[in-house]
């Protein structure tokens, strides 16, 4: 029974119900359970990664935030990711409207550790990302989405406000652009 | 088809990001203050409050990590550690309540306490009334079957209607939580030993004591996972019927310490579908 206890996986409609309900725990829980892969959906949407925590960090901030009114009948993954989508274009308009154009990622200090740095990420993840920054938004959240949140097309049409065949065509000319753009740049 | 399948792969490997230690707990630490802030903001709606802190009862149940289970209030009855081997068998009781066909049982939380709260438990229904100083407060219906709840708060003359959005792993270990015969089951899984006998309420019974933090840690979900400093948790057993008649714990998690009684214990008895039936009076409004 120990056992159990320690490996046994939450299920994100009780995660729901209670945090519907207030539960600290679960808030945590949720936290937990999705930081990371929401800063890798940011991360290749903004292809930066300051913005990419502060992204994630404002939607979490709203998400706990929201326990009293929160209602929810579908998928709490979908959920997160969507808010981070509606923020992560946010984001960009800004940064498009200052015609501001984020080159290069902010480091952390030469000899900081593992732990010091605010978001650790490989080299690959770096030209992913750059290569996604190439993409045209729409095919950029596309991709990332379906690839990297294992959202459905339908899910992704609805959050594009298009049929499942324009999220479908945009999913493939964004995996096509994608692969021709890192050709070779990556390993197996 | 293969070089899609590949390069979905790779996206998916190397496009990781990861929160670095400090930024991590920083930015947890930011998530939980708002929720915390939030939660002591005053809201319009006092009714939805009202219901938020009657429910969080029921979310307590999970977040307390076992609390759910049993608690003893130490001192509460002299415990009479005597050199008598006892008559009763876990194992037999363990196989007592697992057949036994309902239960009606009272929850308290510290001894004296004004609120209590009576339970009628099927195997697949349930139903609380919780009461205040004598007066009832709320009740709690839950289908598990047909995953629906509804609660009535008595003096808001409002009632909840819901739907239990559980999987079906979820809603066997909410039924366990809630199941004195499961925690029966996890008494008899527990390093225990024998207490001898004294009588409760008129009943003669022998005891069992056991301080394994497993106890309240059984079956319960990783995000509950909570540090046990301590438990002490009594069973007695009737040894006329050898059903449970008393079942407490104390337990101390993360420093603090947590009380319940479990008592008035009615075993294996029919529960007319009718009890389980909400019973909504018609002055009452849908919250």
């Amino acid at each position: 029974m120990p056992g159990y206890y320690e490996s046994k996986m939450i299920e994100d409609e009780f995660l729901k119900w209670k945090f519907k309900r207030g539960s600290r725990e679960a808030l945590a829980r949720i936290y937990e359970k999705y930081v990371h892969s929401l800063l890798s959906l940011a991360m290749g949407l903004l292809n930066d990664p300051n913005e990419a925590e502060d992204v994630v960090q404002d939607m979490f901030v709203s998400f706990a935030q929201s326990a009293d009114s929160f209602r929810l009948k579908g998928s709490l993954r979908a959920y997160l990711a969507t808010s981070v989508v509606n923020r992560a274009r946010d984001r960009l308009r800004r940064r498009y409207s200052l015609n501001r154009r984020m080159d290069k990622y902010a480091t952390a200090p030469p000899d900081a550790s593992e732990a010091d740095k605010p978001l650790v990420y490989g080299e690959q993840c770096e030209q992913i990302s750059h290569a996604l920054a190439e993409l045209p938004c729409e095919q950029r959240e596309a991709v990332v989405l379906k690839v990297k949140q294992n959202m459905t097309l339908r899910q992704i049409a609805k959050l594009q406000g298009v049929s499942i065949s324009t999220a479908h065509g945009r999913y493939r000319y964004g995996l096509d652009k994608l692969r021709a753009l890192l050709d070779g740049e990556i390993g197996p | 088809m293969k070089d899609e399948r590949k390069l979905q792969n790779i996206i998916d490997r190397e496009l990781d990001v990861r929160a670095g230690d400090r930024t991590y707990n920083r930015m947890r630490q930011i998530v939980l203050d708002a929720h915390e802030s939030s939660k002591q903001k005053p809201s319009a709606a006092r009714l939805t409050i009202t219901r938020r802190l009657t429910m969080r009862k029921q979310m307590i149940k999970f977040a307390a990590a076992g609390v759910i289970i049993a608690v003893v209030i130490l001192g509460l009855f002299e415990i009479i550690d005597t050199d008598n081997k006892s008559g009763i068998v876990l194992a037999d009781v363990v196989r007592k309540v697992e057949t036994s066909r309902g239960v009606i049982y009272r929850e308290t939380h510290a001894n004296n306490d004004p609120k209590y709260t009576i339970i009628h438990l099927s195997p697949t229904k349930y139903r609380s009334e919780g009461y205040q100083s004598g007066e009832l407060w709320i009740t709690m219906y839950e289908d598990r079957a047909e995953r629906k709840r509804v609660v009535l708060l008595h003096q808001q003359k409002g009632y909840v209607k819901e739907e239990m959005r559980l999987t079906e792993e979820d809603q066997r270990i909410l039924t366990n939580l809630m199941n004195p015969a499961k925690w029966v089951e996890n008494f008899q899984s527990c390093d225990y030993r024998e207490l001898g006998q004294k009588t409760i309420e008129g009943v003669l019974c022998e005891g069992f004591e056991t301080t394994d933090p497993a106890f309240i840690g059984v079956d319960v979900p990783p995000e509950l996972k909570l540090k046990i400093d301590s438990l002490v948790a009594h069973l007695w057993v009737s040894v006329e019927t050898g059903y449970p008649v008393l079942l407490e714990d104390e337990a101390t998690v993360s420093g603090k310490t947590s009380f319940e009684s479990f008592d008035q214990f009615q075993w294996d008895v029919e529960l007319e579908p009718s009890v389980f039936e909400p019973n909504i009076p018609p002055d009452y409004e849908q919250m």
